[in-house]
């Protein structure tokens, strides 16, 4: 039998709650009981802001110059909505579906109490209460974790666990969600072994990208430069200024990386994404080797975080304790000195490491591609693989000035994103090249969530998920390299999407291994009614809860519909729909053990719905 | 909504589906209708007595990260191995540490190899290995003072991981849908019994092995993996298997993402059993497999899979596996060393395997990289380069000498594109071309699929006899 939570919930008034979402009492979140628990520090968040609170909190938005209040944008997006045809009705009085499309977007998956949160929010409001949420730290929770005299690289798995708590417990779902996306994109990996034993480092960093997630990408792009983890990672830490003597150069590593996967890219871009054409019909490149070469100079003179400047110091000598956690600094002895021409941009011979930096990062901020570079990619990341160029655009054109003056604001940016009719269209659902596969641990975040996953010992002990033969083939922080787990711009060969120029990223890490992988994971998974193990814990520590489908077993039509509405928002084909109905009809209902068959009727139900290609494309 | 069935996609994706049901009636000969011990008893003696059929194979030991060639062949004359180590101050390898190669042919550059490479030593000696020298993309012809003037078309996105690995493959930046190999193996398609097995990757997705028809099927050091619950009780029915093969194959909404994972489900199901009677021809081999070596243990499934040509009626196979970490920006003598002793004893292992299967003739197996590195360093590490010397082994190969030019090691040479990054001397066409040759490719087919080589007039390298 499921474990049940040491906590109420409101399952079983779900459906009355779905459709008149004014019959949940507003603000009460199930789970208020454990709010002041300290058991479970990770998971136990504060409890649902009621929504006069919220309201009191949304009054406080809007103050600042990054902030963009709701009603101006929907003022701004209401031409966009007149265009498209879409109502804004889904904005403001979404339907569970509608719900539904947004949390796969925006969380890491639908549950009951998140889709009665989103319908009585609306939609906008719910991002904006989203924006208020604090950050949870993930190097806090890592210095918690770990005795301070024991050995770090034997908590490495602890940013895993903490991501995990995160994405199935954390109510700063948003955040989370965003933070999974800065992943992809500001690629470093505990698979380097320079990073593997500095799990501390690497919940620092991670903290940037929370950090970047809702404020400005020009400070995330500093952040991220200066943080050690990725120094160590792309190698310009410690990298030292040129020496004719010698014929030594500088490390390009950075310079090449920073311009092609983190700012502007290969080609030159429209506002809208799409390629500019030379006057021969070819794509022009953004950058040649002599800009690299160039940048390269910039990314010289930076190292290790400490008390002075020392040569030591610099080459990672007299280690300073907190130096995994703090910006690199600038040894102006290693840092060349002569002049750095990139991009059309030259900083004078003589211009100091900070100063350097500061020109470079702004000139790279400020390039036309950055904006719809970085626009696309989130796109990609959250809701569908291939929009539109006007989807593009109108997003890049948030990037560009969040309708205050302000480039580079973030919050505008996943706004101006979540809200876009494309994104809000429900039509678009039988568009065939719409939506994006989702990837392994977006999956299990749904399944999980779904579920009202719980961890028993409050860690979420999520670690061993990559291998794709046996597990998720998938881990956060686990890339194979800083190319991300697969490329944005990758074409299944062959398929009819190259055909028609549309792409499917996450394909690229579908393979005759991974596909029958992913199938046997989740059906351990299922079976086991949850995963994971933790000291102390008999069986599973993070348990999934079947019980509504336990009790709706008994008719598999309404097993099924229950199962398809909250794994596939309700977009599983009739068709599909009758072969989980037949298969779970064969499970005999026993008289000897009742409750036995009911389970394995639930349990086959919801594998088979995971399998299905309704809940593995999120559309 | 619109429902898009197969017959209703262009011939193109069609054919895809023909593919799965060509792979499907493999299965079915071989596999789910035939008892399993019936398999192996037929199949076994059929390996047995076709031991010397006409069967090639290619293996590509990918080494992702771009491999510094400067350091894992290095010139052993005085003059040239000093001007080599005073362009790497802080990296280069002294000269007694070499150990030195006989090349076979009088007046060719001396040459050693790394002590981490010796082990690679006893097989150049014996002929079965050779150097190819300054390899890489090319379009043209192309001298340093071209490269300057900027009068050559180059290859596209030079110097980028991701662009010059696709580059590699498939003469395209990222993106490229077909590879060379892939491309090779359609048009020879008729020898082979179906195309599932024909390029088979242990290293992950790689644009090499897809051509038109050819598709490469991903399979892991153990085998390939089969979907619980098809067959056998589930949740306590044995009735669920329909369902589940139905809703992981078949994508009826006319999504083309959920249709493509659909296919690969398919292709994943339905070449399982028939790759897992292939590999029970040959579990074991007398040479030792070397510990702890992910390049190795992929190459183990390589020779299982060749054991069990006759089962997936094979007669050309290219092979993948690789092996990364080769991005030595920094700390490089230290990773590269472990490196290069995973790369010598794995190939040595697999020589002694395919040599005890008496294929050691019929399989050629060669290194690939995204890029040489810059002969410059910045320290402890290199930048990324263009050019770069591999090695190609087979009992087919005229082993025991450099294939190209060896280049003049040193800054602001002939071949320099700027801090030590090789122009090649010898374009990837010509390399391909070469193996092309030998795997039994017409000089016409190799020209239609090397976009290339007809800018080069030598379209042989001499690698093989």
């Amino acid at each position: 039998m499921p474990q049940h939570h040491p906590f109420g919930r409101l399952r079983a008034g779900w459906q009355t709650a779905m459709t008149q979402p004014s019959l949940l009492p507003q603000g009460v979140d199930p789970r208020a009981a454990c709010a002041t628990s300290t058991t479970h520090p990770v998971t136990r968040t504060r409890p649902l802001l009621t929504l006069s609170i919220a309201a009191t909190l949304l009054a406080g938005c809007g103050q600042g110059q990054d902030e963009t209040n709701v009603s101006e944008l929907t003022a701004d997006l209401s031409s966009a909505y007149a265009n498209s045809g879409v109502s804004t009705k889904t904005l403001t009085r979404p339907t569970d579906a509608e719900a539904i499309r947004l949390l796969n977007q925006a969380s890491f998956g639908a549950s009951d109490a998140a889709i009665a949160q989103v319908r009585s929010m609306g939609i906008p409001n719910w991002i904006q209460y989203q924006f208020t949420l604090p950050q949870y730290s993930y190097q806090t929770r890592f210095e918690a974790v770990r005795p301070p005299t024991a050995s770090e690289g034997s908590y490495a798995y602890v940013p895993w666990e903490t991501f995990w708590a995160r994405a199935l417990a954390g109510e700063d779902q948003l955040r989370a969600r965003t933070v999974w996306a800065l992943s992809q994109i500001f690629v470093i990996s505990q698979v380097d072994t320079n990073l593997s034993g500095r799990p501390r480092g690497v919940s620092s960093y991670v903290d940037v990208l929370g950090r970047g997630a809702f404020g400005n990408f020009r400070t995330l792009l500093e952040e991220v430069s200066l943080h050690p983890m990725m120094g160590l990672y792309l190698t310009h830490l410690a990298n030292r200024k040129e020496d004719a003597a010698t014929g030594r150069t500088p490390d390009e590593n950075y310079a090449r990386e920073v311009m092609q996967l983190f700012t502007i890219g290969l080609y030159e871009l429209n506002l809208d994404g799409t390629l500019k054409k030379g006057s021969n019909g070819q794509p022009i490149s953004t950058y040649t080797n002599d800009d690299v070469m160039g940048l390269a100079k910039v990314f010289t003179g930076w190292s290790w975080a400490g008390a002075d400047t020392s040569d030591s110091r610099f080459g990672g000598g007299n280690a300073d304790p907190n130096r995994d956690v703090t910006p690199m600094q600038p040894y102006a002895s290693w840092h060349s000195s002569s002049a750095k021409t990139f991009l059309g941009t030259t900083i004078p011979a003589g211009t100091n490491a900070r100063d350097s930096l500061r020109i470079a990062l702004d000139r790279l901020f400020w390039h036309d591609n950055t904006a719809p570079f970085i626009s696309k990619l989130l796109i990609q990341r959250m809701v569908t693989s291939n929009p539109s160029p006007a989807y593009v655009r109108r997003v890049a054109q948030k990037f560009i000035n969040n309708g205050k003056g302000v480039r580079g604001d973030m919050k505008a940016v996943l706004q101006a994103i979540l809200l876009d009719p494309e994104a809000r269209d429900v039509t678009r659902v039988t568009d065939p090249s719409w939506g994006k596969l989702r990837e392994p641990v977006l999956r299990l975040a749904a399944l999980s969530r779904a579920y009202d996953a719980y961890s028993k010992s409050g860690t979420y002990p999520l670690r061993n998920l990559n291998d794709p033969a046996s597990q998720l083939g998938q881990q956060f922080m686990l890339s194979p390299s800083v190319f991300n787990f697969y490329r944005p711009g990758y074409v299944p060969p062959g398929s009819q999407l190259s055909k028609i120029n549309k792409v499917a990223p996450e394909m690229q890490i579908v393979t005759e291994t991974s596909a029958a992988g992913y199938a046997n994971f989740i059906r351990t998974v299922i079976n086991s009614q949850g995963l994971g193990s933790a000291t102390g814990v008999t069986g599973s520590d993070t348990v999934l809860d079947f019980r509504d489908e336990v009790a709706l077993a008994h008719d598999p039509v309404k097993l099924v519909d229950r199962v398809a509405l909250i794994i596939t928002g309700d977009t599983m084909s009739q068709r599909n729909r009758a072969l989980i109905r037949d298969a779970v009809s064969t499970i005999t209902m026993s008289t000897s053990n009742p409750g036995g068959s009911r389970l394995q009727r639930a349990q086959l139900a919801i594998f088979l719905a995971t399998v299905s290609p309704e809940f593995l494309v999120q559309k | 909504m619109k429902h898009l069935n197969w017959f209703d996609l262009p011939p193109s994706a069609q054919q895809v589906r023909r593919r799965f049901l060509k792979a499907s009636g493999a299965a079915a000969v071989t596999g789910a209708a035939a008892p399993l011990a019936f398999n192996l008893a037929t199949m076994g003696s059929v390996a047995a007595q076709t031991a010397d059929d006409n069967y090639k194979a290619l293996v590509c030991i990918f080494l992702f990260g771009g491999m510094d060639c400067n350091n894992t062949v290095i010139p052993t004359d005085p003059t040239a191995h000093a001007k080599y180590l005073a362009a790497r101050p802080s990296l280069g390898f002294a000269l007694n540490t070499l150990t030195p190669l006989t090349d076979r042919v009088a007046g060719r550059q001396p040459i050693g190899l790394p002590a981490s490479l010796a082990g690679l030593a006893p097989l150049y000696e014996a002929g079965r290995l050779g150097v190819v020298a300054n390899v890489g993309p090319l379009v043209m012809p192309t001298t340093a003072a071209q490269y300057r003037a900027r009068t050559a078309t180059l290859p596209a996105k030079l110097y980028s991981h991701n662009d010059q690995q696709s580059n590699w493959q498939s003469f395209a930046p990222e993106g490229a849908p077909y590879g060379w190999a892939g491309r090779m193996l359609d048009r020879l398609a008729t020898l082979n019994g179906d195309q599932v097995f024909s390029a088979v990757s242990l290293g992950g997705n790689t644009v090499l092995l897809n051509g038109e028809i050819v598709e490469g099927y991903r399979m892991t050091t153990s085998g390939p993996v089969a979907v619980g619950g098809l067959t056998g009780s589930i949740f306590g029915t044995t009735r669920a298997g329909t369902a589940l093969r139905s809703l992981m194959t078949e994508s009826a909404d006319g999504n083309l993402l959920a249709a493509e994972h659909a296919a690969m489900a398919k292709r994943s199901i339905n070449a399982a059993e028939t790759a897992t009677s292939a590999l029970n021809v040959t579990t074991t081999f007398a040479a030792a497999l070397p510990a702890n070596n992910g390049l190795a243990n992929q190459l183990r499934m390589v020779a299982r899979m060749i054991a069990g040509r006759s089962i997936v009626n094979q007669k050309r196979q290219v092979f993948f596996v690789s092996l990364g970490g080769f991005d030595t920006h920094s700390n490089q003598n230290t990773s590269l060393n472990g490196l290069h002793g995973q790369i010598a004893a794995a190939m040595a292992w697999f020589d002694a395997a395919l040599t005890e299967m008496g294929m050691a003739n019929k399989v050629t197996t060669f290194t690939a990289s995204d890029f040489g590195r810059t002969l410059a360093t910045n320290g402890d590490g290199s930048d990324h380069g263009w050019g770069a010397h591999h090695f190609v082994m087979g009992g087919a190969v005229q082993g025991r000498t450099t294939f190209g030019t060896f280049p003049d090691v040193g800054l602001s040479t002939t071949t320099d594109a700027g801090s030590g990054r090789l122009i090649p001397t010898t374009s990837v066409d010509q390399f391909a071309a070469t193996l092309g040759k030998w795997f039994g490719l017409t000089d016409s087919q190799l020209l239609d699929i090397l976009p290339n080589l007809r800018n080069f007039t030598q379209r042989d390298i001499g690698i093989f006899a």
